[in-house]
């Protein structure tokens, strides 16, 4: 028997280290947080995230804690029905599956709008908006909320000039006010993505009466305001924004659809994700946003402390630039993922968590298909197809990642080993986060670590994003004449069975010629205290507060 | 004090000893003696030589290839063939560790040397020429407010910044070093020359028709170097402790090269999940060099010290 047990207080390092780090993470909370009447709040969910919301505006900001308050701010006309996750007990998702038997061939129904019809060939989409929901200003939603989030989109440009060019919407006039409550939508050619894009979180609908009330001649779409504030039909609305330290959100007790059960949401940035498992696994929170994979292998059996994965869009990969060398020569790309050692990559760096990336768009999406994958870990392969690029003596070259995911560097760590296998030198460039996204933007390094997602489920949408080679997020400068085909032409049939045939076509391609070294399919895995109910996946990886109950 | 507060043979008095040529190595035995009555000053002297032994010898002391990662065998806790564990990718500690001085040393030294060179030479002129003609006056006065604006700086932030503007390379981080701390070699050179300049014998000197350089090189540079000597070893532990701060933040040297801040930033998160060797003993190790350094840079504040070393003597004698 130990002397700690002799003194009957069974105290083990591990319990003083954890201990430490609950106090440590608990010092960065502000002044006044009691610990354990946070946890013993019930209506009160306490989140700790990487960062708070930065910009209110979602037509210019895309960081993470914007996410999470759009998506309870704001309304959209639409959305996906849930379903039950088929592998996490207890978590909901969005059906985004093909459904021909149901109106648009989508599992989609009325949030915003009471009702929708869509026009078969995909040219106009009318809603019937509800009666009588009112903004967390007051306003009763009409029709010309609707056409004023549409006409801000035109002119602002920037997320909401992305919307437009997706949908081929080129006129204001395309939007038609046609009643007090009822608008429609009207393109010139048929587009398959009409009503998949309402549910797009980052496509809500704007309270306009509020808002014109906040613009002038210098601001006259409530730039200045919408940054800061809301004016939207969401359930939450915004009580306090400290940037850097947090925002708090309260529940509105008129929101159409019954107040949330959780009154108030506390959405702190804890910057370091061994601070924010630390905080969950005290009780100091409610909720632990984007942990590390060990983080969350040790809470999955901590006491007190749930952790739900479910397949998700994330998906993870290494842009191989095409238009510096050597990476423009298809072979060599394909050398490159050969000698990518995925399978320890996804035991050692993931822990088992992830699956391996065996295709160009998410897996969770209609279209997908893994038939093209081949890249099995074999540097011999790798070798002899280097060789036949006349690049036997390998070649040196550089790998971008970013300072603030930390598993990218134990990957681009475990990659450089593997390329010296095959003669290739790599030199790791760590970019601070702040400016990652710029460096993958500028398209000026050889190889960078990209983790995105598509927010639409569709697999046009997917296919467009990354490998059209006019698409700003085709980060690999990658093109192909055959796939830019088949991608236009995916856009402008609402035939689903066609669309589907000729995007497994461009994947078979792009897998074949491999812009991307593939990694993985992280997952979303999210850590909660176990008495938190309701869980429910979005493509867009965010949480929506009112999802959210606590058990007794 | 008489020679029985301090153990061992009879101890030569120091300078002293020295100038009557009593005994063999006057000044290293002085210097020993010195060590035996500070001992902590010997456990100083004894971890930098280790250490820069490690750092010359890591080749062939270290177990396995300090950038050879093995997903096979990730996170080993210490114990067995890796005598302090794996880290995430299954990089051996140890030989990390062993490896880390070459990069550490090797950047502070030579960052802190390049300040001294630079600092000490603009100080030295700036000291010879204050209190001459107006427009060197002049000139001296905008080289110290240049100075108090530099130090004004909180110094890692301005590091951070400035291996932000050259970027992130072992070239950056030792021009930051030596960046930050050019000033304080520049003040101290700057003191000593603005008192030695004024003595009999660089005036005479002058009156023999000596150039301003010669002067400063024979007579005056050589006498006012002492306190830099001294502020050289206290701030290549300082600079090694940047250095690892740096790499810390992201801002030093790019993983996976060896380098003591760079593995305990690549570590640190796991001490939460209970794998706290990663980060635990780059950081033990960076603390004693640092520690070792200050020591040493002690003790040669001491003995660079005429009035201390007087009083050194008297203590030994």
């Amino acid at each position: 028997m130990s002397s700690r047990r002799k003194l009957g207080f069974p105290l083990h390092r591990r319990d003083v280290l954890k201990g430490g780090a609950t106090l440590a993470g608990a010092a960065t909370l502000p002044v006044g947080w009691n610990l354990d009447a946070v946890a013993a709040a019930g209506s009160t969910l306490v989140i700790a995230a990487p960062a708070t919301p930065q910009s209110l505006d979602c037509n210019f900001d895309v960081s993470l804690g914007t996410f999470e308050a759009i998506a309870v701010l704001y309304d959209n006309l639409l959305e996906f029905k849930k379903i039950p996750d088929p592998k996490q007990s207890g978590a909901f998702r969005e059906d985004t599956a093909d459904h021909p038997d149901l109106p648009a061939g989508l599992a989609i129904q009325g949030k915003l709008a009471e009702s929708f019809e869509l026009d078969p060939a995909g040219k106009f989409i009318r809603f019937q908006l509800r009666q009588g929901i009112k903004s967390n200003w007051g306003n009763e939603l009409t029709a010309d909320d609707v056409k004023w989030s549409w006409d801000r989109k035109f002119e602002l440009g920037a997320i909401g000039a992305f919307f437009l060019s997706t949908l081929g919407l080129e006129k204001k006039d395309g939007v038609k006010v046609e009643g007090k409550y009822t608008v429609s939508i009207n393109l010139d050619n048929p587009n398959p993505l009409l009503a998949k894009l309402q549910p797009n979180l980052y496509n809500p609908i704007y309270d306009s009466t509020k808002c014109k009330q906040e613009s002038n001649s210098d601001d006259p779409w409530a730039r200045k305001f919408l940054e800061n504030n809301s004016a939207g039909f969401g359930p939450y609305r915004l009580d306090q924004l400290q940037r850097g330290q947090q925002a708090v959100f309260k529940a509105r007790d008129d929101y159409y659809r019954g107040k949330p059960a959780m009154d108030t949401v506390v959405f702190r940035e804890v910057p370091t994700s061994a601070t924010r498992a630390s905080l969950l696994q005290g009780g100091a929170v409610d909720i632990a946003q984007y942990l590390q994979p060990l983080e969350i292998i040790k809470l999955r059996g901590e006491k007190g402390v749930a952790v739900d994965s479910v397949d998700a869009s994330f998906m993870i990969w290494l842009e191989l630039n095409a238009q510096i060398e050597p990476f423009g020569n298809a072979k060599v790309r394909q050398a490159m993922n050969f000698a990518f050692p995925q399978e320890q990559v996804l035991k050692t760096v993931f822990q088992g968590i992830a699956s391996p990336l065996n295709g160009c768009m998410p897996n969770i999406y209609p279209g997908f298909t893994n038939q093209f994958w081949k890249y099995k870990y074999d540097p011999e392969m790798a070798k002899a197809l280097l060789k036949e690029a006349g690049m036997s003596s390998g070649f040196k070259t550089s790998l971008a990642y970013n300072a603030g995911d930390p598993v990218q560097e134990p990957i681009a760590i475990l990659y450089q080993t593997a390329l010296r296998d095959i003669g290739v030198e790599l030199e790791l460039r760590k970019i601070p986060p702040a400016t990652f996204y710029n460096a993958v933007s500028e398209r000026k390094q050889p190889i960078i670590f990209y983790v995105d997602s598509p927010w639409c489920p569709d697999v046009g949408y997917s296919m467009t994003l990354y490998f059209n080679s006019k698409s700003f997020v085709n980060y690999s400068n990658y093109k192909n004449d055959d796939v830019d085909a088949l991608i236009r032409d995916t856009a402008r049939t609402n035939d689903q069975a066609k669309r589907l045939e000729m995007m497994t076509t461009a994947q078979g391609t792009v897998m074949a010629e491999a812009p991307w070294v593939f990694i993985a399919f992280p997952g979303y895995h999210f850590a909660r205290r176990a008495n938190l109910k309701g869980f429910t996946y979005y493509t867009s990886n965010n949480i929506r507060f009112q999802d959210f109950s606590r058990e007794a | 004090m008489s020679n029985s507060t301090i153990s061992g043979p009879a101890i030569p008095a120091g300078p002293e000893a020295v100038t009557s040529g009593v005994g063999r190595f006057p000044r290293l035995r002085f210097f020993f003696a010195f060590l035996r009555l500070r001992p902590s000053f010997a456990v100083g002297y004894a971890i930098v030589t280790t250490v820069v032994a490690i750092a010359l010898l890591a080749p062939w002391l270290a177990p396995f290839g300090p950038m050879d990662a093995n997903p096979s065998v990730y996170l080993l806790p210490p114990g067995g063939s890796h005598v302090l564990g794996t880290d995430g990718t299954g990089m051996d500690i140890f030989s990390r560790v062993l490896f880390a001085p070459r990069v550490d040393l090797a950047i502070a030294i030579v960052g802190t040397l390049l300040s001294a060179i630079i600092g000490g030479a603009i100080g030295a002129l700036v000291g010879y020429y204050e209190g001459q003609r107006a427009w060197r006056r002049a000139l001296s006065t905008v080289v110290m407010r240049s100075a108090d604006v530099l130090q004004a700086f909180p110094v890692f932030v301005f590091a951070i910044a400035l291996v932000a503007v050259f970027g992130q390379s072992v070239k950056s981080i030792i021009l930051a070093i030596a960046f930050v701390n050019a000033p304080i070699y520049l003040r101290l050179m700057r003191v000593q020359v603005l008192s030695i300049s004024k003595l009999r014998y660089v005036e005479a000197a002058y009156v023999a028709g000596a150039s301003d350089v010669a002067i400063l090189r024979r007579h005056v540079i050589p006498n006012a170097i002492a306190p830099l000597v001294a502020q050289l070893s206290i701030n290549i532990g300082w600079s090694v402790l940047l250095t690892a701060g740096l790499s810390f933040v992201g801002a030093g040297v790019v993983a996976p090269t060896p380098e003591w801040g760079s593995m305990i930033a690549m570590g640190f998160q796991n001490i939460v999940t209970g794998q706290w060797w990663p980060s635990v003993f780059p950081g033990i190790a960076l603390s004693i060099t640092v520690l070792g350094f200050a020591l040493v840079g002690a003790s040669i504040e001491i003995l660079a010290d005429p009035a201390r070393r007087r009083v050194l003597s008297g203590s030994l004698s």
